[in-house]
């Protein structure tokens, strides 16, 4: 529904940009309704992410309408061009809202190379965008790319801090994404722990983001006798690792990260993924914040589920456009809602309980090491 | 004058890919229009955009100077494959080019120094929409005067009938070895374009999802006409954004459709010089002459 | 010893699906000379089709491989008639029915997305055999055995049904020349059904089989088979039902092995650089014939 009314507004305001005269297309949208674009991931590959980036992005548009977040009388108005996460499309949708005057702000991108293509443009056009997704070191760019999300790594670095204390591992084995530089990386970080705390690393088991079967890969893993088993990959090989792992009678402990997290995930796998620990900032059951009570509640309303850490992101994208809306003396332009955004140092209204930003990249906000429980539940890890 | 302006800067980004889709649709012409069905483009266009991007990364070329360079290693990649490629037969060469697709993924991957690997590749340039525009009309006027040339005959019969113009003393392999040579500095270019459209390239650049564009647009637009790729890029690029503006829900099934009913109906594309032939020849001098 | 085993087993397993996915790829294309980009849909389809079986109306797993296999049948027949047929009289050779069947996987992928909701799911874990069979010296999960059992039991009879019968020869009659067959009195059009109908059935089991044992049924199910399905075609000769089995579980053992010995990153490089090397100097696959029509 939200899509519709948003595509039938989005067909009005370029009609509106097309065929207005000089100068009026400022006045054009009723005053205080400004837009903002999202360059979403629908469909396609990642679409699973995606639709819960876009469905947080909607409802912090709601909840910042209905309480006057953005300031008295702004309402914020989403419009939404799906890019199915390729490249070509991601840049002419971008293209398409720096054309059109009344969008304001601009947030997009699950993937890293989306999120560079689109960064020049933002910056030619003078056009704020809040990466929501893609993490890599260099993103944001002063002052009009501005990222919500965490480079990754310190998380797991504190998780894997705790396994290795707590668990005193002496043989690891490690499961990486070879074509995924960002995991790859991830899975380096957590290496670099457990070898620090004397565990021998008994494999490093490369897979490709595009692999499903993982009999060979569980059968190499389990061969080594590991004590621990950290999987660091991407959702579906994470996902498939595990299975493939239990399936095969792997009794030991298995780490991984936020990737299984998703309530659908264990819709899917059920009890193969119960009590393997994990890490991440936001969790329906643990998240208690007067901010992420009001959210979950909200979004169970609407979309009868769960949301999961990647609506929250989307969410906290289109909260920091609106503290920036809010920030703004007068009318509202790009640049001054670039500049404003660009001063912010920690987006009030959040999910973690407290995000700090720093030169336009949001930091590790609170950490929670958690698993799945036999009652289907998100709960605080504890070594069993 | 403002609401064109507007439109333009709304839909400069689909004008660009149209034409940088017209170059890699020209490039996949160039090789079917001597009878070789091939998805060999997609590594030209992956040699072209690479080339492309480590010259302007290193020696800050303009645009269209790297595309020269592009198009000339695109060239040189073809006339590899084709030597390889010329001696299977046509059903076997279809397979093996969209083989060769999947090799230059796993090549590309595993060749950081040259690609950047995993990470892909910034290209610092964008080039602008006139320019892309002017290399196009260029491109478009060499085979503008190839299909009216000895070549552009020759290879029509080699197409139509290859015993039968080997028969006239026209050598098969020759014509289409040419072909590659064509499609390849084509191709690269194609490639180079749409590296310095999009601003970054990686594997997945040119992977199936070209190969597909690429076949779709030639044949939607029509192999038999030079012509015809232009036109048939340009529909295939518009498509999802028109799709997306009508049937936001169902973009993707929409596409696919109207893919489907336009073969359907006009199964030798949108531009077919036979029915402008016979539509030529209804015009009022000869309209009296029926079944002309 | 033990490793080396499993690891042996899990790649005849992991071939057997690209062989399985393989024998109707190879099958429409030189029957029907359709280079059919959506053979992958149908197993994704047969996945999901299996799936939601189960999930909705709680039927056993053997019945959910018919429905899916039917399934799978069914929608390689309608792709057929709706997006092939109409191109037969107008000799667009390759080319046109290549661009529908593009159409084709751009629909049924959508649509297949969209059915479900763009997530991954997985069988219930009760609804399918999930354990392993102990061998003392090894172990060996039961979706393998019964991957390679149907893989054996469909190439032996598509390669009798082909070669020792009459319906068998008026498939390679069609595929030899459609022209000729029919003016020797063969029945194309029976013949393009029936290999349509083989070709889905074929990649729709090989789909909920693949989908049930890797825990993975979405979308995106089929485009990885076909993928690897594609090479075990290309090495294996399109035309010889033997030819793609045998090179489908080579390509799986090789896969397997070379990410256990040698490393991941070599590994589809290795499957491709095979793939080359066959078609450069065996361009007509292992057991390529050389009765090739040549114009």
């Amino acid at each position: 529904m939200i899509m519709k009314t948003g595509t039938m507004r989005l067909g009005a305001a370029l009609a509106a940009a097309a065929f207005s005269l000089a100068g009026s297309a400022w006045a054009d949208p009723a005053p205080g309704q400004y837009n903002i674009g999202i360059i979403s991931d629908d469909t396609g590959p990642l679409a699973a992410a995606g639709i819960s980036y876009h469905r947080g992005a909607d409802l912090a548009i709601e909840e910042i309408n209905a309480n006057g977040f953005a300031g008295e009388g702004v309402t914020l108005n989403l419009l939404v061009k799906d890019s199915a996460t390729d490249a070509a499309r991601a840049v002419q949708a971008m293209t398409q809202f720096a054309a059109d005057r009344t969008v304001l702000a601009t947030t997009c991108c699950i993937i890293t190379p989306i999120a560079g293509a689109l960064s020049p443009i933002a910056m030619n056009n003078n056009l704020p965008l809040v990466i929501y997704g893609a993490t890599r070191e260099g993103l944001p760019q002063e002052p009009y790319v501005t990222s919500v999300v965490a480079l990754p790594g310190p998380q797991e670095v504190m998780m894997s801090e705790r396994l290795a204390s707590e668990l005193k591992p002496k043989r690891v084995a490690y499961y990486t994404t070879g074509d995924n530089d960002i995991f790859l990386a991830r899975a380096h970080a957590v290496k670099a722990v457990f070898e620090e705390a004397g565990a021998e690393t008994v494999a490093e088991i490369s897979t490709l983001a595009n692999d499903t079967d993982f009999t060979g890969p569980a059968t190499q893993g389990m061969g080594t006798n590991p004590d621990v088993i950290m999987v660091m990959t991407t959702q579906q090989p994470a996902v498939g690792i595990i299975s493939a792992l239990r399936q095969r009678g792997y009794e030991g402990l298995i780490g991984t990260s936020e990737v299984i997290s998703p309530p659908a995930i264990y819709q899917k796998s059920g009890d193969l993924i119960e009590g393997i620990p994990f890490a991440l900032s936001f969790q329906p059951g643990l998240s208690d914040s007067p901010e992420a009570t009001t959210f979950i509640e909200a979004y169970q309303a609407k979309y009868n589920e769960l949301p999961d850490v990647y609506s929250a992101q989307g969410y906290t994208a289109i909260h920091y456009i609106a503290q920036g809306m809010k920030a703004i003396d007068g009318e509202p332009t790009r640049e001054k809602l670039a500049e404003e955004m660009w001063k912010i140092t920690s987006i009030d209204h959040n999910l973690y309980g407290g995000q700090e930003i720093v030169n336009g990249q949001a930091q590790i906000p609170e950490t929670l090491i958690v698993n799945w429980n036999s009652d289907g539940e998100v709960a605080l890890w504890e070594n069993q | 004058m403002e609401a064109i302006l507007d439109f333009w800067a709304a839909y400069s980004a689909t004008i660009a890919f149209g034409l940088v889709n017209s170059f890699i649709a020209l490039s996949c012409y160039a090789v079917l229009s001597a009878g070789v069905l091939s998805f060999t483009t997609v590594m030209f266009a992956a040699v072209g955009g690479f080339v492309a991007a480590q010259m302007i990364g290193m020696f800050a070329l303009p645009p269209l100077v790297a595309f020269l360079f592009a198009g000339v290693a695109g060239g040189v990649a073809a006339a590899v494959i084709a030597v390889i490629f010329l001696r299977l037969e046509t059903h076997w060469m279809a397979l093996a080019s969209l083989a060769l697709v999947l090799i230059t993924r796993v090549v590309v991957l595993n060749t950081p120094t040259l690609t950047g690997g995993v990470q892909g590749m910034l290209v610092p340039v964008r080039v602008s929409v006139l320019e892309l525009f002017l290399a196009l009309a260029v491109t478009a006027f060499v085979f503008y005067r190839m299909h009216n040339s000895w070549y552009g005959l020759v290879s029509r019969a080699v197409r139509e009938d290859p015993s039968v113009a080997s028969t006239m003393g026209i050598s098969t392999y020759r014509v289409q070895f040419i072909a590659f040579l064509i499609s390849g500095a084509v191709g690269g270019i194609g490639g180079a374009a749409l590296a310095t459209t999009l601003q970054f390239i990686s594997a997945d650049t040119y992977f199936l999802a070209l190969a597909f564009t690429m076949i779709a647009s030639t044949v939607l637009g029509g192999s038999f006409h030079w012509f015809g790729p232009i036109v048939g890029a340009f529909v295939f690029t518009a498509l999802p954004t028109t799709m997306q503006a009508v049937l936001p829900e169902i973009q993707d099934v929409a596409k696919g459709v109207v893919l489907l009913v336009i073969m359907i109906l006009l199964p030798r594309g949108l531009v077919d010089p036979r029915v402008l032939k016979l539509r030529l020849s209804r015009s009022p001098k000869t309209a009296e002459q029926p079944d002309a | 010893m033990q490793l080396f085993l499993e690891q042996l087993v899990n790649g005849i397993a992991l071939g057997s699906l690209y062989g399985l996915f393989g024998i109707g790829f190879g099958l429409v294309f030189a029957t029907l000379g359709i280079l059919n980009t959506a053979h992958g849909a149908y197993a994704s389809w047969a996945a999901i089709i299996g799936y939601f079986a189960v999930v909705w109306y709680d039927v056993s797993f053997p019945v959910a491989i018919a429905v899916g296999v039917i399934g799978g049948g069914v929608l390689a027949i309608l792709v057929d008639q709706i997006g092939f047929q109409p191109l037969r009289n107008r000799k667009t050779g390759m080319l046109g029915a290549l661009i529908t069947s593009i159409a084709f996987l751009i629909i049924l992928d959508s649509l297949a997305g969209m059915a479900t909701n763009h997530q991954s799911w997985a069988f219930p874990s009760r609804t399918y055999p999930r354990g392993m069979l102990d061998l003392g010296f090894m172990r060996i999960p039961y979706m393998q055995l019964i991957i390679i059992g149907a893989m054996v039991f469909c190439a032996a009879g598509i390669y009798l049904l082909i070669q020792k019968t009459r319906i068998g020869a008026a498939m390679r009659a069609v595929g030899w020349n459609a022209e000729a067959a029919s003016l020797g009195g063969v029945n194309a059009r029976m013949v393009i059904l029936l290999t349509a109908f083989l070709a889905g059935a074929t990649s729709g089991l090989a789909g909920v089989l693949g989908g049930a044992a890797t825990s993975n049924i979405s979308y995106m199910l089929g485009e990885g088979l076909l993928l690897k399905g594609f090479a075990a075609v290309v090495v294996g000769g399109y035309d010889d039902v033997r030819g793609t089995v045998l090179a489908g579980i080579l390509l799986g053992i090789c896969e397997v092995f070379i990410a256990q010995y040698l490393s991941t990153t070599f590994r589809d490089g290795f499957t491709y650089i095979l793939l080359l090397t066959f078609l450069v100097m065996r361009p007509r696959g292992i057991f390529g014939s050389g009765n090739f029509m040549r114009a």
